[in-house]
């Protein structure tokens, strides 16, 4: 596998977290994955990234975040022109269709209900790759 | 002539009585004593003829002023006419005094004697008021002379208060307000002309009839039983406010009446004395200004009963908006540990599965799903909470589209259970499309779960309009059917008609349906019989009002 793939997810679940790094080494990937808890630490991350020319293919935002929350973030990212074009996935809860509507017209790539079992994360571990590896 | 003293001419004490008057005048005019003599003498002369011959005769005794001959003046009156000036005494008189001069007039005659003052008295006008005084003050000469003042004084009196007795009868006869005076009894004595030009009934008549005939029924047994009130105490006021009929139009009319003893009885029948003045004007006035009062108290605590309603709902609507927040804040963050328990007892039994025996396994399951239970019982109140007025919005919407969406999310069910669902042409309505749409979606849903094992499901969807506005979304089925008395029941939350174990479910279904209607300002109604299959009409304004 590519080392270069590089995905920066965002979610204050640190059980979430460490199920999906299980579903992406259960499809044999690691270290491809940067976690941060809240929007404005994935926000500083990239600003890091950006500094050393190694910005993330792939961002998946939880939306229930402190700080900042994931619609927050999603904005702020898609008017900087630094990051707008990199793909951003909201993986969440909630079943709201008014927020995945809000999402998908502030430029989200896809909003991806929290899957309910194992075989599940590994499907969406599977998707996030394939995702990054087109682009 | 300026008048000092006057004296009647009746007998031969007034005779001596004009005679010392015409000297004390000449004297105090500062006549000499001969001609203070002289001038008494002509009076006299006179006085005597008068008092012999005479008819009402009297003496005036003055001072003539008129320049340039001033002069002490006597007068003497008689109602005869024919009074002879040929008469030996006045043939004597004229030959004494300076000026001697005969008026008459078809009623008296009048005889007036002059005699000049000698010198120029100083402020005679002054002077002459102190000789008035004088004469009318000074001791009595005799007393005759007092009986005789006195009764002078008397006369004067009567004629003046009989003068003025008219006068104020001219006055009350002229006044537009009743007054009159009552004997001990309570009878009329006197009444102005007013009370028979107002009540049309002369005081005889009110006396015989008790005042019936003028007082308003309504009011007629207080004015009485308080006129019988003073008759009896003989004291006291009566003061009524009461009506009075108005002979010219026949209309009741509002007057003041006011009865009460008089001080001093100046005639022997008169023992009250009372009016009866209109207040009608005033009364409407005061009508008026209590109506006015009473309407603006009525004002005023209408107002104050409207702000307490406002102050009502809006602590309604902010605790309904407190428990719609805590229902979707508690919803949202209850997920969250289900969807947990659901994947770690599913990665259990997958993973782990070898490690328990069948029991163990089984139990396992039923965790599961509880687990999924809660989820949907969490989801589903997530949707009712989410329901609310301040997050609908109104746009033209396509129910055919909305319809078409919540079948497409029903595919696999459908397709599942066979069913035959047709939808005929609808149509387009204001509304908050994905509202409108779960509609449909839980009614669909609901008529897929509650139809009948054996037979396929044929649910029909179409509209009816009329012409009140309305469109009336019919969801026709051959179900299982339900007993309408039921109905109020299932729109209610967590109201279900069946056990969990028979259909799987949180009641919420329709309840959201409901919330979602009323907001749109409509109704949902069924039609049903058990067995029967049955008709959920649901009834939407073609447009929404956008004040509400």
């Amino acid at each position: 596998m590519s080392s270069a793939i590089k995905i920066l997810l965002a979610d204050d679940d640190k059980e979430d977290q460490l199920i999906l790094s299980d579903a992406f080494e259960q499809i044999g990937i690691t270290n491809v994955v940067h976690f941060v808890d809240n929007g404005e630490n994935a926000l500083r991350h990239l600003e890091q990234c950006y500094v050393e020319n190694a910005l993330p293919q792939l961002i998946i935002l939880d939306l229930n975040m402190p700080r900042m929350n994931g619609t927050q973030t999603l904005r702020l990212a898609k008017k900087d022109e630094r990051f707008k074009h990199i793909p951003i996935i909201i993986y969440s809860t909630s079943l709201n269709n008014i927020e995945k509507d809000e999402c998908i017209r502030l430029g989200a790539h896809s909003y991806i209900i929290k899957p309910l079992t194992f075989s599940e994360y590994v499907k969406s571990a599977q998707y996030f790759y394939n995702l990054c590896s087109t682009n | 002539m300026k008048e000092i003293a006057k004296v009647s001419l009746q007998n031969e004490m007034d005779l001596i009585l004009s005679h010392r008057r015409s000297m004390k005048l000449a004297e105090l005019a500062g006549l000499s004593l001969s001609a203070q003599t002289t001038f008494a003498t002509a009076v006299s002369e006179v006085a005597r003829d008068v008092i012999d011959n005479g008819i009402n005769g009297y003496l005036v005794l003055g001072i003539y002023t008129a320049t340039p001959q001033k002069s002490v003046a006597a007068y003497i009156y008689d109602s005869r006419t024919n009074l002879s000036l040929q008469a030996p005494a006045l043939q004597n008189a004229r030959k004494l005094v300076n000026r001697f001069q005969y008026t008459g007039t078809p009623e008296a005659s009048c005889i007036e004697m002059y005699y000049h003052l000698p010198t120029v008295v100083r402020q005679l006008d002054q002077k002459i008021t102190e000789w008035q005084e004088q004469f009318n003050y000074d001791a009595p000469i005799s007393p005759y002379d007092e009986i005789k003042r006195k009764n002078e004084q008397l006369q004067e009196l009567a004629d003046r208060l009989k003068a003025s007795e008219n006068q104020y009868r001219v006055l009350t006869n002229a006044l537009p307000l009743i007054i009159f005076t009552l004997n001990r009894k309570g009878s009329i004595v006197y009444a102005n002309n007013w009370m028979h030009t107002y009540t049309g009934f002369t005081p005889d008549q009110i006396n015989t009839a008790n005042w019936k005939q003028v007082l308003h029924p309504e009011d007629y047994s207080s004015f009485y039983s308080l006129l019988g009130d003073i008759v009896t105490t003989q004291a006291g006021n009566l003061k009524l406010q009461c009506r009075i009929r108005e002979a010219h139009s026949g209309s009741y009319i509002w007057h003041q009446v006011f009865v009460a003893p008089l001080q001093e009885v100046h005639r022997p029948d008169d023992y009250f004395i009372g009016y009866i003045v209109d207040i009608h004007a005033q009364k409407e006035f005061e009508q008026a200004s209590r109506d006015n009062t009473e309407l603006k108290a009525t004002q005023q605590r209408l107002k104050e009963n409207e702000l307490e309603l406002t102050q009502k709902i809006h602590q309604l609507n902010r605790s309904n908006n407190d428990l719609e927040q805590f229902a979707y804040i508690a919803s949202h963050d209850l997920q969250e540990p289900v969807r947990k328990m659901i994947f770690y007892s599913d990665y259990f039994s997958k993973q782990y599965a070898h490690l328990t025996d069948n029991k163990g396994s089984i139990y396992l399951e039923n965790m599961l799903q509880a687990s999924h239970r809660m989820r949907n019982l969490i989801n589903d109140l997530l949707s009712y909470s989410k329901i609310r007025k301040e997050v609908t919005s109104f746009e033209q919407v396509s129910l055919q589209k909305a319809a078409g969406i919540a079948l497409q999310d029903l595919e696999l069910t459908i397709k599942e259970k066979q069913a035959k669902v047709t939808v005929d042409v609808l149509p387009v309505i204001e509304g908050d499309f994905s509202q409108l749409t779960q509609v449909f979606q839980n009614i669909v849903s609901n008529a897929l779960k509650y139809s009948k094992e054996q037979e396929p499901l044929q649910l029909h969807i179409y509209p009816e309009t009329d012409n009140t506005g309305m469109v009336h979304l019919h969801f026709k089925d051959n179900g299982i059917g339900f007993d309408t008395r039921y109905l109020p029941k299932m729109f209610t939350l967590f109201q279900r008609l069946h056990g969990k174990d028979e259909y799987e479910g949180t009641g919420f279904g329709l309840a959201i349906c409901k919330k979602i209607v009323d907001l749109h300002n409509g109704v949902i109604d069924a039609v049903s019989e058990p067995g029967k299959g049955a008709d959920f009409i649901v009834s939407l304004p073609e447009t929404q009002n956008k004040k509400q």
